[in-house]
């Protein structure tokens, strides 16, 4: 089943080109890397995937419903209040009932290596640990596409053995831009490599 | 100098005796300007959620419109809806001219663009990634709403506060189409003015005093509970 699939794909913002893309076929299962230098517009594909960019021109076709497809931005952004609550955000917007609802959050932080932010405020966490929370909260609806954005970046060992232990497990469809050596060996199945307009051009 | 402080003291034992003339005036300006800053609220946060969130046709004018509006003269305001509510007026068959309703509704005309600014400011200001996330982890339009409410919510409440801090203050309207009639209409500040005129100096320090206390209690009450709050989490 094919989840995304993109046809000569091009994004620009004022006039100037961001983004050309190969063309992709994102079938369900598959892991995907994304390489290429900076401003080579990795994280923009990763927008267009999310449905979250303009595309011009050029197609994308999904194959599964948008509520499906989740994003983690490389800084990502935790809502005002507890830890608890923004890992339970996306199963209370699926209306997961309370109980169920904490325990599978408490369950996935815990498999993050972070059960001892179960009770924290998302105020005072570190640039590691709120990418773990992120990461909960994102695996907790257990997308059919999970988007990750550099997610081993600014994470002590501890924190890498843990994400890409968890990452290792996965069955989700993924598309994740980071460089190979950081991510488990074997996770990624093929990469693309993103070249900026200006370089192709 | 002397009669300033001689009308302190008769101030201080107004407030501390309970005056029933203050307690009414008072009561009545909360009153009003609570009601007017809630429907500024109701109808004013929607609006600018949508200028915030959409851009359409009109969207800059309609923004710039709610801008200018920031500093209306509220004499002006009064004058425009004693107009309106006056007998030959499109709202005089309502006759709700020198009643406190007719205070709202032109209190609600001037907290109106305070909260549609002011709320556009704070949410037009979030994060691109707070609706980014939201919707990428299947956020219905009501969740988002309530989502941006809450991560903007500084904001929010100082526009609210702003709003009632200039509702309960205002004299123009209140004067206008409230007429300042004992018993019925009368306010805070313009029981102060009409004690002042009257020569009841005390009286009027009385009241402007409680009026000052209304405009930056709340202020502190909000800060104080926020600190509260804070310290608990």
């Amino acid at each position: 089943m094919t989840i995304v699939s993109t046809h000569n794909l091009s994004v620009s913002r004022n006039n100037s080109p961001i983004l050309k893309a190969p063309d992709l076929e994102i079938s369900a299962g598959d892991r995907i890397g994304i390489a290429g230098g900076n401003g080579s517009g990795k994280t923009t594909l990763l927008r267009v995937l999310a449905g979250l960019e303009p595309v011009t021109p050029g197609q994308v076709r999904f194959g599964c419903a948008a509520r499906e497809i989740t994003l983690v931005h490389q800084q990502p952004w935790l809502f005002r209040g507890s830890v608890l609550a923004n890992v339970e955000y996306g199963l209370a917007a699926r209306r997961v009932g309370r109980t169920e609802r904490r325990r599978q959050a408490t369950a996935w932080l815990e498999q993050l290596g972070g059960s001892y932010l179960l009770g924290r405020d998302v105020q005072g966490l570190s640039a590691g640990e709120r990418r773990r929370v992120a990461l909960a909260r994102a695996l907790a609806i257990e997308p059919g596409l999970l988007l990750l954005d550099e997610p081993l970046a600014e994470i002590d060992e501890a924190g890498v053995e843990a994400i890409g232990g968890v990452l290792a497990r996965l069955e989700n469809t993924a598309v994740v831009i980071a460089s190979p050596v950081e991510l488990p060996e074997g996770f990624v199945e093929r990469s693309i490599e993103v070249v900026a307009p200006r370089d192709s051009a | 100098m002397d009669f300033l402080v001689e009308g302190l003291r008769e101030a201080v034992r107004l407030v501390a005796s309970g005056d029933e003339q203050v307690l009414d005036a008072t009561g009545r300006t909360l009153a009003i300007s609570l009601s007017a800053v809630l429907l500024a609220v109701l109808l004013g946060l929607p609006i600018a959620a949508c200028l915030a969130r959409r851009t359409f046709v009109g969207h800059r004018l309609l923004l710039i419109l709610f801008r200018s509006l920031l500093g209306v003269p509220t004499v002006f305001l009064g004058l425009i809806c004693f107009g309106m509510f006056s007998r030959r007026g499109p709202l005089g068959p309502l006759d709700l001219l020198y009643t406190p309703s007719a205070i709202v509704f032109g209190e609600t005309l001037l907290a109106l663009p305070i909260v549609v600014a002011l709320a556009h400011g704070a949410l037009a200001s979030l994060d691109p990634r707070i609706p980014e996330t939201a919707r990428t982890l299947g956020a219905g339009p009501l969740r988002r709403l309530l989502t941006y409410l809450s991560e903007a919510r500084t904001g929010l409440i100082l526009a609210v506060l702003t709003a009632f801090a200039r509702c309960s203050t205002e004299l123009g309207i209140a004067m206008m189409v409230g007429g300042n009639l004992k018993d019925r209409t009368r306010t805070l500040a313009t029981a102060t003015a009409l004690e002042t005129s009257k020569g009841e100096f005390a009286v009027g320090l009385a009241m402007g005093g409680l009026l000052l206390l209304l405009a930056t209690g709340m202020t502190l009450l909000v800060a104080v509970l926020g600190k509260e709050k804070r310290s608990e989490t």
